[in-house]
């Protein structure tokens, strides 16, 4: 009875060390393989006002994903996320039709980002801006 | 843990796992007076396995550009979380490695396990060595430090004393005249790809050849130390009366892993800079040659035969001479007796040898 505990208590010790061992395997090596943080300049991004003509976008990168900016006929502006809500394709602006149309599945969006038709589920999310001295800050 | 029995006993219904444990494993018998020196072949397995899970998290961010290079590696030792852990795991490994695999052949020297019928035993390790020499030297390159361009063109000059095609040879190796970015790319792709899967294609070999034969008696505590091995047809040596491999050798194998494992994160974690000289951590400069440099510490008796002999190419055939005495030892010791205090020409030959060796790569060190 007493070897039956002290093999018990051994093998319950063996079995700690063994659990320790392997988190000081397992911790290490998702550290080294975790996505690393986005260095961005504090969020924002800042565009000059005359980059974007009328009727037309200028896709940039924000937070470490595709954005775009689009100067609608009629001089109104919106920031959207250019990444597609159906797969993740990124949109492209169809300045004729003065829509994003996605090319990998056909999605379709207003320049405002309003899902017209095709699969995407939800509109392209918004992003926030300002406009000051004729430059426009995004984030 | 029913669970678990359960999957057990699904595998077991389709491919007979149960009897091929017990057969493999537990019946393998090995000799009874099998010592620690028989496990140092499992931890090399181990270390190799070490070094090709650490090397291919390190080609996760390694970038191999001339101009990138040693950017990548100083990003990986001070930026990457952990990636000094991984990076050293892999450098010291590296070291390790070419100790460890020397205790194995001296192993088997002293005991006298070369002999018939295992030559080809012998020849596959043989190969292995040379194998991880030269997956040292071009692992060697791939920091792009001064350390690694100038010792790989020492080293790779070297060539250049073969007669007629020595200098052809020395831009086939380099891929241009001197150590450049085409050097990188040759010795990426043989490090990374070529010399790795050979090596695991010829541990294999190794396996096999031990398998199909049989695991050697050590002479230690027998009346009769003389090799029994008669050529008159294939025997297997099987040790009946021998230690299950299961779980008895196996434990053997993971206690000297374990002493293995404690040895080599002592480096890691109290020596780490053991084998890194202070041109390691400068990035190579094709027009700046530092003084005194030097190869690593298993090619410092290379380096230092090829500087006594006035003539390079003497100094090379000196060493490619010593090299196929070694690699055709068995076919040249045939002698019966495995006992290494019954053969005492051999101890005299073979403790000299590891003296000169060691001797040659102080005055190396040195010089």
């Amino acid at each position: 009875m007493e070897n039956v505990g002290r093999r018990k208590f051994l093998g319950l010790c063996l079995g700690g060390v063994a659990t320790g061992a392997l988190a000081a395997l397992i911790y290490p090596l998702y550290r080294y393989l975790a996505p690393r943080p986005v260095e961005s300049s504090a969020g924002k991004v800042v565009i000059p006002l005359n980059d974007v003509p009328e009727g037309e976008a200028k896709f940039f990168e924000f937070a470490g994903a595709s954005a775009v900016l689009v100067k609608k006929r009629g001089g109104e502006l919106v920031a959207l996320s250019a990444v597609c809500t159906h797969l993740g394709c990124i949109v492209q602006w169809e300045k004729d039709k003065q829509e994003f149309l996605c090319p990998c599945h056909g999605g379709l969006y207003t320049a405002d980002g309003t899902v017209i038709s095709g699969p995407p589920p939800k509109p392209l999310p918004k992003l926030p801006f300002t406009v000051a001295n004729e430059t426009i800050t995004i984030g | 843990m029913t669970l678990f029995k359960r999957l057990i006993d699904w595998i077991d219904v389709r491919i007979g796992a149960r009897q091929l444990a017990k057969e493999e494993l537990v019946d393998y018998l090995l000799p009874a007076n099998i010592n620690f020196w028989y496990s140092m072949g499992s931890i090399l397995l181990f270390i190799f396995v070490m070094q090709v899970v650490t090397g291919i998290l390190l080609l996760i961010y390694y970038v191999p550009d001339a101009d990138k290079a040693f950017r990548s590696v100083t990003f990986i030792m001070n930026d990457v979380p952990f990636g000094w852990l991984i990076r050293m795991c892999h450098a010291v490994g590296s070291n390790m490695m070419v100790l460890v695999l020397l205790l194995h052949m001296f192993s088997v020297l002293f005991m006298g396990s070369y002999k018939s019928p295992r030559e080809l035993n012998w020849v596959t390790g043989f190969i292995l060595l040379t194998l991880v020499q030269g997956i040292s030297l071009t692992g060697y390159l791939l920091p792009w430090s001064q350390l690694s361009f100038w010792a790989t063109t020492v080293a790779t000059n070297s060539v250049s004393a073969i007669p007629a095609v020595g200098q052809y040879l020395v831009e086939f190796l380099r891929g241009g005249k001197l150590v450049g970015p085409p050097t990188l790319g040759r010795f990426f792709a043989l490090h990374v790809a070529v010399i790795p899967l050979t090596i695991a294609a010829v541990v294999g070999l190794h396996l096999f050849l031990l398998e199909r034969i049989g695991v050697s008696t050590p002479p230690f505590g027998l009346k009769e130390t003389k090799n029994p091995w008669r050529p008159d047809g294939f025997r297997y040596e099987d040790h009946p009366g021998g230690i299950p491999f299961f779980p008895n050798y196996a434990l053997q194998d993971l206690t000297s892993i374990s002493i293995y494992l404690a040895c080599f994160l002592g480096v890691v974690f109290f020596d780490p800079y053991l084998f890194f000289p202070k041109d390691a951590f400068l990035p190579a400069n094709a027009f700046q040659t530092p003084a005194h440099i030097k190869p690593e510490w298993y090619f410092l008796a290379n380096y230092q035969t090829l500087k006594i002999f006035p003539n390079e190419f003497i100094g090379l055939a000196v060493q490619g001479a010593a090299m196929t005495f070694l690699a055709l030892l068995p076919f040249i010791d045939r002698g019966p007796e495995k006992h290494p205090l019954k053969r005492p020409v051999f101890m005299i030959c073979a403790i000299g040898g590891i003296l000169l060796w060691i001797g040659l790569g102080i005055w190396g060190h040195y010089s």
